[in-house]
């Protein structure tokens, strides 16, 4: 009987080699298919259509996290409104946070806009900074790493694998950012007002100031006196282009884009988010043609 | 720092006159290297001069931390004194009205102030406590731990909780959809809901499709359903369910039994319950979405004598049209009420049920104002069939720890 069940659980694990990762966000996923290639099942739990800080916590996604060996989050507090009650009710004890199969990435990113002092009062802010890292191209590699190491670590087996798929990935990458960097250098956007604090990854990195948000504070919906006191300072600022993302009402930007001549660029936030976005290259060279067209 | 850039242009500017483009362009660029390596000195001097912590404080271990304030203001057509000694024929006698915990008064009520911690207690649980606290009551709400490291899709909870069986007898009343309990719920259990100490085991299959089996054996010391005191009598089992039909449409549904021990006339007879609950949500937008919530409960109570049958259910429709506004129809109903009316003769006890709307407004998401209309259908006041209707205007805040939002 015990060899029976011995033979049983030994087929399955061999016939199931494959880890299953689950990342919350679709840009963490698709860097997770370049390093693991075929020897993992990813799973992407928020859809990239949808604000990350309100993904809908579907009973599916219970059955996703109790057979995934990976959990990798984004962190910095973006998935606290919807991950928490559904990871206490998938049972899997690899992916707690604390166990080998949890990976928090934002621990490994030099955060941005760490605010001195926290409070409600100012809305939806993050103690541990912005956690929108993933809009600069820059920060990839640096996932790249982490997501590497932590795979090999779980799955040993493949670890030659692993590492010839990570490190033509590091070239390809490197060689992608050259090119990307030298676009950026003739954008001739250097300043721009956003809906949400989403891009100021990639703001900071090629020296784009955003003066504002629509939102008079992050989480909050925008009211006319803010938005008159933005159109104004657009007018005095000479400022000219709008971020959108995909999930806002649209109403405002086009409202203050007709009061201010500004075009308004939508831009994915996330692989995927919009049409011709579906991978990390055209995620981030969307990004870049929307805001410097 | 941001006077340097422009600043230094305009020296380069003037001193150069006749300085070459690339020159002036090479100048930007030193001065821009300046600029970042002092906002990166900058930035490294306030890290460094972040308070120095105690060498012994336990601060950072602080369990997470929320605050529950629920209050209203209510406009009712039926005077205090006998709105607090109303029957719902055949559950709820006049008599043993228990004690209203939510919205009682015409004016202003506090209901109640919530404080609900939570935090890891080690590597192996998560624990959780809930303190209800009214003008006079202090209540252990919930206080309990899981586990977390149990394998196989296994988790036990312990201590005293809500009773995970249907769908809204978990969900503490700041989550519900609308101020007033629903009614077979109220009828059923009264106004505490279905929680007692006791343990949990719940399973969670390995399979594509969310199943989740669970069991509980609790005390029973429910007195409208339950009520024995001698040992632990109550035990509840379930299995929920969960399909995706599209991205944006998920179909939730679940069936319980419980099993209990009644002691009316001073004799232990069985109470026995069988519940189906079904939930469609379609998400029509980053905020917006559709849910229809539908619980149906079935009692048979043995008393002996006889086996009291009854039955009700509520439906619930919440369309939310984006973070700040929703608005919801409920309608509930007894279905089913096959007890002894004699106390009620010459009343008319049939067709008990009850409609509810809705408006929700939320500043934000820790802040949420309702005004609701309610037209009751189910109660006896003062030994006669009185419709009553009933305006409130709620407000409930959520301050501390974010809690996560609700399917």
């Amino acid at each position: 009987m015990k060899k029976i069940i011995l033979t049983l659980v030994l087929g399955l694990t061999l016939a199931s080699a494959n880890i299953n990762v689950d990342t919350t966000y679709s840009t963490l996923g698709a860097i997770v298919k370049k390093i693991g290639a075929e020897h993992v099942n990813v799973t992407v739990l928020g859809s990239s259509k949808y604000d990350p800080h309100f993904i809908v916590p579907k009973p599916s996604l219970l059955a996703k996290l109790r057979r995934a060996d990976l959990l990798i989050i984004n962190g910095g507090g973006l998935e606290l409104g919807w991950l928490p009650p559904l990871l206490r009710g998938a049972h899997n004890s690899n992916i707690q946070n604390g166990a080998k199969g949890f990976l928090d990435i934002s621990h490994s990113i030099a955060m941005i806009n760490v605010p001195a002092s926290v409070s409600r009062a100012f809305g939806d802010v993050h103690a541990s900074g912005n956690p929108h890292y993933i809009t600069d191209p820059h920060q990839v590699p640096i996932i790249a790493e982490v997501i590497y190491k932590k795979i090999k670590l779980l799955d040993s087996s493949n670890a030659n694998s692993y590492e010839t798929n990570y490190q033509s990935f590091m070239q390809e990458w490197k060689e992608y950012l050259t090119e990307f960097d030298a676009k950026m250098q003739v954008c001739k956007t250097k300043k721009v007002v956003q809906y949400h604090l989403l891009f100021n990854y990639f703001l900071n990195r090629y020296s784009i100031k955003s003066y504002g948000n629509i939102e008079p504070l992050p989480g909050v919906s925008p009211s006319s006196k803010h938005t008159i006191e933005l159109i104004r300072m657009m007018q005095n600022e000479d400022i000219k282009v709008i971020l959108q993302d995909v999930y806002h009402e649209k109403k405002s930007a086009s409202f203050i884009a007709d009061k201010t001549g500004a075009r308004v660029a939508t831009l994915p936030h996330d692989v995927g988010s919009l049409k011709g976005s579906d991978t990390l290259e055209s995620f981030y060279n969307t990004i870049a043609e929307q805001i410097c067209r | 720092m941001k006077k340097i850039i422009p600043l230094s242009m305009l020296c380069a500017l003037s001193l150069m006159a006749d300085a070459t483009l690339d020159s002036i362009q090479k100048e930007l660029e030193t001065q821009k290297q300046k600029t970042a390596t002092l906002e990166s000195q900058m930035q490294a001097l306030s890290r460094a001069n972040t308070k120095q912590s105690a060498s012994f404080s336990q601060n950072a271990y602080l369990p997470d931390i929320a605050f529950i304030l629920d209050m209203s203001a209510v406009a009712r057509d039926v005077n205090n004194t006998t709105y607090s000694n109303y029957a719902i024929p055949g559950f709820i006698d006049a008599p043993d009205t228990p004690e209203l915990i939510f919205n009682p008064n015409r004016g202003f009520n506090l209901n109640y102030a919530e404080l609900a911690l939570h935090s890891s207690v080690d590597p192996y649980f998560d624990a959780f406590l809930v303190l209800h606290l009214q003008s006079n009551v202090f209540e252990i709400e919930e206080a309990y731990v899981i586990t977390t490291s149990l394998p196989m899709g296994l988790r036990i909870k312990a201590g005293k909780f809500r009773s995970d069986f249907g769908r809204l007898n978990k969900k503490h009343h700041h989550s519900w959809h609308f101020d007033s309990q629903a009614l077979i719920h109220e009828a059923l259990f009264g106004p505490d809901a279905l929680k007692d100490p006791g343990v949990q085991l719940q399973w969670v299959a390995p399979t594509d499709t969310y199943l989740m089996l669970g069991a509980e054996a609790m005390q029973g010391t429910n007195e409208a359903s339950f009520g024995a005191s001698e040992s632990n009598n109550l035990y509840i089992g379930y299995l929920k369910s969960s399909i995706d039909v599209s991205e944006d449409i998920s179909l939730l549904g679940g069936m319980s039994i419980i099993h209990g021990e009644n002691f009316v006339n001073n004799t232990l007879n069985p109470t026995d319950l069988y519940g189906i609950d079904f939930t469609l949500r379609e998400q029509l937008g980053a905020y917006s979405s559709l849910l229809w919530q539908n619980e149906f409960i079935q009692r048979e109570k043995n008393l002996g004598t006889r086996v009291d049958k009854q039955a009700g259910f509520y439906s619930e429709l919440i369309y939310t049209y984006n973070n700040n506004y929703a608005t919801g129809l409920r309608y509930d109903a007894i279905t089913q009420n096959d007890t002894d009316l004699s106390a009620y003769s010459g009343v008319n006890t049939d067709n008990l049920d009850r409609f509810t709307a809705m408006l929700e407004y939320k500043p934000f998401e820790m802040s949420r104002l309702r005004l609701s209309y309610t037209y009751d259908r189910s109660k006896i006041i003062s030994g006669e069939r009185k419709n009553i209707n009933e305006v409130m205007l709620s407000l409930n805040i959520s301050a501390g720890a974010h809690s996560a939002h609700d399917f």
